[in-house]
């Protein structure tokens, strides 16, 4: 057989094993250690390196490694969001159930990952700005990302139907995701004093390599983190939409699956 | 007759028959904007600087306030359900809907603007870029906000829910409108803020008719 025919078999097997309840939870069992390990060890090594390895800014001093958590917590607040949408897209043109369950557990994972983004910076600004909080560009449509996950939550827990709860929110995720960055742009045309592009700016980034090691580092393990925190709400939630079915019962009865 | 004027017509034909559909969001929209020269220094020069923006804020406040009943009588006596196993799109006629909801609050917010800008001694050019705004940005306020009207809709109380979910929605079209005020305050040109809001507008016109469709599929069962 074609190598690429066996590839794409061997992912369309796994796709459609990870969408049946009962596969994800046996599966996830192995998987979500791996995920706890990996994000100890690099946001570990993250640490060591932006803490003791990384040379201090030339004008921020040491106040400038409050970074290398902000930045890549960030970078995940509005990764984890395009993670919901697109799993609230397909939870509802190919009605899968486990990808409303991905919508909703991220959600208030993403919200933590935003509120900590809006609490370094703070931390962080300060210092350099000297002051807590601007009405700048970035701070502001963060904020607002922040209410969108809240909204997002808020009506998934006002319907008492579970079913109709996970499709109302995954379509306002789905609209969130259009207006994101309209929200983006019309808060940065408004008014900004965030620092600019930095890591992915046009000819490399503008950063010696010493702090773009642990930054890449912490960025990594807390990828590895959501992997891990969402697997765990997910493997909850599981439990609980399936437990009137036969391998819940028999799960919570000593038998293994 | 095509779904679209059908469904105008008909929307039309219900708030002409129960008028204080229409006269509530106006009453509000003046009350609101007139809390704010009594909770604020009584100085001309300061009310003139926010009015544009305690305007924008109250014609948002006061389309929140009208959504709720959007879908609500027609959900209760069961012409939503027909709606939806209806052969005819349900988009067009959502569409249809949202439009006719907005000549009965955006639209009359929007005509009446003008007088509530003479109480906060706005400049007579300045007028009419804040009428130009609100024209092009309360149709996407009206659309924007039937979806979440639409999510809501089978829920005992909606209304809180519609603003939590809403609100963060309606920040790029109230910092453009009321962005263009502060624009034309300084003697600048407003075109690209106009162009933006109508960007908005065509966006709301094309996608949200579909949003409104899905909600109301999602949550009526």
């Amino acid at each position: 057989m074609n190598p690429f025919t066996s590839i794409w078999t061997f992912l369309s097997t796994t796709y459609h094993r990870l969408g049946s309840p009962r596969e994800f939870y046996r599966i996830s069992r192995y998987v979500t250690p791996v995920f706890g390990f990996l994000f100890l060890t690099l946001s570990a090594l993250g640490a060591y390196f932006g803490l003791f390895v990384a040379p201090a800014d030339y004008q921020q001093g040491d106040a400038f490694r409050i970074l290398f958590v902000h930045v890549p917590v960030a970078w995940m607040s509005l990764f984890v969001y395009v993670v919901m949408a697109v799993a609230g897209a397909i939870g509802l043109i190919w009605r899968m159930k486990m990808a409303f369950v991905v919508t909703i557990c991220s959600a208030p994972i993403g919200a933590a990952f935003t509120a900590l983004a809006l609490l370094t910076g703070s931390i962080w600004g300060k210092p350099i700005w000297g002051t807590y909080w601007v009405w700048d560009a970035r701070l502001t449509s963060e904020l607002i990302l922040l209410f969108l996950y809240f909204g997002i939550m808020a009506v998934y827990y006002a319907f008492e139907e579970r079913k109709t709860a996970e499709k109302a929110a995954a379509l306002l995720s789905v609209v969130g995701v259009v207006i994101v960055p309209i929200i983006h742009y019309s808060v940065e045309w408004w008014s900004s004093l965030h620092q600019g592009v930095t890591v992915f700016a046009e000819g490399g980034p503008k950063m010696p390599p010493s702090m773009l090691l642990p930054l890449a580092f912490m960025a990594v393990g807390f990828m590895f983190f959501y992997g891990y925190a969402l697997f765990l709400t997910m493997r909850n939630r599981v439990l609980i939409n399936e437990r009137k079915s036969k391998w819940v019962r028999a799960l919570a009865m000593g038998e293994s699956i | 007759m095509n779904t679209l004027t059908l469904y105008f017509r008909r929307e039309w034909q219900l708030m002409f028959r129960n008028t204080s559909s229409l006269i509530q969001p106006l009453t509000f929209f003046i009350i609101i904007a007139l809390l704010f020269p009594f909770s604020l220094p009584a100085e001309n020069a300061l009310l003139q600087r926010i009015g544009g923006g305690v305007i924008w804020v109250s014609a948002v406040l006061a389309t929140l306030l009208s959504l709720e009943s959007m879908f609500h009588s027609d959900y209760h006596d069961g012409t939503l359900e027909q709606m939806l196993i209806h052969p005819r799109s349900l988009p067009l006629a959502m569409l249809g809907k949202a439009l006719a909801h907005w000549t009965a609050t955006g639209l009359v917010l929007s005509l009446f603007s003008p007088v509530l800008c003479l109480t906060f001694n706005i400049p007579s050019d300045q007028i009419w870029v804040l009428f130009a705004g609100l024209l092009l940005g309360t149709p996407s306020l009206t659309l924007i906000g039937a979806i979440g009207a639409a999510l809501t809709v089978t829920l005992r109380r909606g209304g809180v829910l519609i603003a939590i979910i809403i609100l963060p929605l309606y920040i790029p079209i109230l910092i453009f409108g009321a962005g263009m005020l502060t624009q034309a305050t300084q003697g600048l040109d407003v075109t690209s803020q106009l162009y933006a809001l109508a960007a908005i507008l065509t966006l709301a016109l094309t996608l949200s008719p579909f949003a409104i469709a899905g909600a109301l599929r999602v949550t009526i069962n």
